[in-house]
């Protein structure tokens, strides 16, 4: 996988990514009550990617990035399609906690990957390219997004955010180490 | 990782995406339909939104070769499930909000029924007219308010029926009638008041008073001066609007009361430099010690003060009609998950009054775990057009705002002293009013109804297949 690969690849994941979390809190707001247990649900999230940082750090070193990455997007992809049959806030505190092991996946390897392809040297100008492109696919997805939710229902856009993530997945799996 | 790693992945990946799709199409995608009292959350087939009277023919035709329920909904403040049904299409109103015609001259005004008091009073404000019977909130649509036939500050001009020329109705067949006094006048009585049982009212045309400014009287009394105090007002003719309202502070319970007249202010008083609409405005004290008296009798006393801080206030304001007709609700506005808010209206009749309240006050003393927040009185001229008439003689109005749980326990409570409330009411010849949760049981709803069997067999003769259906039919007309 060369630099450019990776950022399309992250470019999909992030807009995968954009198209669920600004929606998702309306999700809760249909499940939750009150904000003490929205703020247990963000709680939670943190508190579970936090235990597993270390885990993560050593195993990307044994592993490789890609098979973390690939494990991250099609363990999204999956842990997604439960998302619309959410009724419970107990169901809510469940996936948070394994959408924080799997935001914690992400985002160590994300900065082990950077790590790894940028050189010293031209690491400002590289990471900035890498931003301005995700960034880029964000904003995209997040804007499109309100309008499918107006036509859709909330449910469809975990789906659709599904399958992007099991298409990034088979994209970082094809290419070459 | 390997090819066959990815290919079972791929493989258990469509499965539970499928049975995922499945499951959210089967349980989870159907609309939930619910109303100001949110205790009857309901899953319903879809809810359309009415955009023009072909649509909404269209609606009811389709519905009848799909043999699907229909039921109809405006800002749905009725709170017994009126305006839906399981599984049935809920036909929201709102949009359907256009004025059609409006003639200064004649005083008329047509409007579709998804328009509210206030679009109403935008557009007529400035000719100096001004409706002549409606809630004291302008929130509602014209639509709804026909529906539960309503009554409001004003004592000169009846119910809402008295003020209804004709209208416009979309049959259970999907044909549109015109029903006034002389055409299908059987309709009439029935579909106002009739809680959109016998189809849609499509459009409505509504006669109207001429907008003056009133002035203000407020002064504090006992409840047994009451009737006779009230009794003398409604004889002088300048009088032309009142509101009372009696304390459920414990200091006080059942026995002061604040009373309000609007009467025609002298004629050197210029109404066009008070004719401005005023604007909702969210009035942080009441709304802070609305929210005390909720968990407190402390806080029932303080807020009861407070509004006679505002009552004192107020006298001697000048007002237009209009203006009186827009009064703030911001501050009831009520959020929590376990808890609601939910309105019970008992008519009584004046003469009755003295002995009501005292009886009244014998059964809600027992119930000390009742959380009743605030009781308004309006008065409403004897009428007897609608079948479902509630004014079987000159009748005060009660209003009774009651803090509840949403447990099925705390339901059963509030239901026994709903119940017990009514009995007395129907002991002094009262009546009681039908937008409200099924707490009432049907012997109740018979007495306090004397036609009422008669109401829901008309229901089945205009609409046999019970197209239009919602939770009070099903609770009290099958």
């Amino acid at each position: 996988m060369n630099f450019r690969q990776f950022i399309w690849a992250q470019s999909l994941i992030m807009m995968a990514g954009s198209m669920i979390f600004p929606f998702y809190v309306l999700l809760l707001r249909n499940v939750g009550d009150s904000y003490a247990q929205f703020g247990w649900a963000y709680g939670l999230f943190a508190l579970t990617s936090a235990l597993a940082y270390p885990v993560i750090g050593k195993m990307a070193d044994h592993l490789g990035d890609k098979v973390l990455l690939v494990t991250y997007t099609w363990g999204t992809a999956v842990i997604l399609l439960f998302f619309p049959l959410v009724d419970q806030v107990w169901q809510v505190y469940i996936l948070q906690i394994v959408m924080g092991l799997l935001g914690a996946l992400q985002k160590n390897t994300e900065k082990t990957s950077l790590a790894r392809y940028v050189a010293k040297e031209t690491a400002g100008r590289q990471i900035g390219h890498y931003h301005t492109w995700t960034s880029i696919a964000a904003a995209i997805a997040i804007i499109l997004t309100g309008y499918i939710v107006d036509f859709l229902t909330i449910g469809t856009i975990f789906y659709l955010a599904s399958i992007v993530y099991v298409i990034s997945g088979w994209m970082l799996w094809k290419q070459k180490p | 990782m390997g090819k066959r790693a990815i290919i079972s992945f791929l493989i258990g990946y469509s499965v539970l995406f499928a049975s995922s799709a499945y499951m959210y199409n089967q349980h989870f995608s159907r609309p939930l339909a619910n109303d100001a009292g949110r205790l009857l959350p309901t899953e319903v087939k879809s809810i359309q939104q009415a955009a023009g009277e072909e649509q909404l023919q269209k609606i009811v035709r389709e519905a009848n070769d799909t043999d699907s329920k229909l039921s109809i909904a405006g800002m749905q403040h009725s709170q017994g499930g009126h305006t839906y049904y399981p599984n049935a299409i809920m036909i929201d109103m709102k949009k359907y909000n256009k004025i059609l015609h409006f003639d200064p001259k004649k005083r008329t005004i047509t409007v579709q029924s998804g328009a509210t008091w206030d679009d109403i009073q935008q557009r007529i404000n400035p000719y100096g007219l001004a409706v002549k019977v409606m809630q004291s909130q302008n929130i509602f649509t014209v639509g709804g308010s026909l529906s539960v036939n309503v009554h409001g500050r004003d004592i000169r001009y009846g119910s809402l029926i008295d003020t209804v020329e004709s209208f416009r109705l979309l049959t259970p067949e999907g044909k549109i009638i015109n029903v006034s006094r002389e055409e299908n006048k059987e309709l009439f009585p029935l579909v106002i008041g009739g809680y959109g049982l016998f189809g849609i009212i499509l459009d409505v045309t509504l006669t109207l008073a001429e907008d003056e400014l009133y002035e203000t009287h407020t002064r504090m009394i006992d409840y047994k001066e009451y009737a006779s105090y009230f009794r003398k007002a409604a004889g002088q003719p300048q009088v032309k609007m009142h509101l009372a309202r009696i304390s459920i502070a414990p200091d006080s319970f059942l026995r002061e009361m604040y009373v309000t007249n609007w009467t025609k202010a002298a004629s050197k008083h210029d109404r066009t430099g008070y004719s401005q609409l005023k604007k909702d405005r969210i009035i942080a004290a009441p709304k802070l010690l609305l929210g005390l008296s909720r968990y407190s009798d402390w806080g029932k006393d303080k807020f009861w003060e407070l509004q006679r801080m505002y009552m004192e206030r107020g006298n001697g304001k000048f007002e237009t009609r209009n203006n009186v007709m827009r009064s703030e609700t911001a501050f009831m506005e009520y959020e929590s998950s376990s808890r609601t808010e939910v309105l019970q209206e008992y008519f009584v009749p004046v003469n009755q009054f003295t002995d009501y309240i005292d009886d009244l006050r014998e059964v809600l003393q027992q119930e000390e775990k009742f959380n009743l927040l605030n009781i308004t009185i309006r008065y409403v001229e004897k009428d007897e057009q609608a079948v479902l008439s509630y004014a079987k003689a000159d009748m005060f109005a009660l209003v009774l705002l009651i803090n509840q749980g949403t447990s099925t326990a705390d339901r059963r409570h509030t239901e026994t002293v709903i119940r017990k409330m009514i009995d007395v009411t129907l002991a002094h010849d009262g009546s009681y009013y039908l937008p409200y949760y099924s707490y009432p049981d049907k012997r109740q709803l018979h007495r306090a109804y004397p036609r009422s069997k008669e109401f829901f067999q008309m229901k089945r003769k205009y609409d046999p297949d019970e197209r239009f259906m919602n939770f009070f039919y099903e609770e009290y007309g099958r």
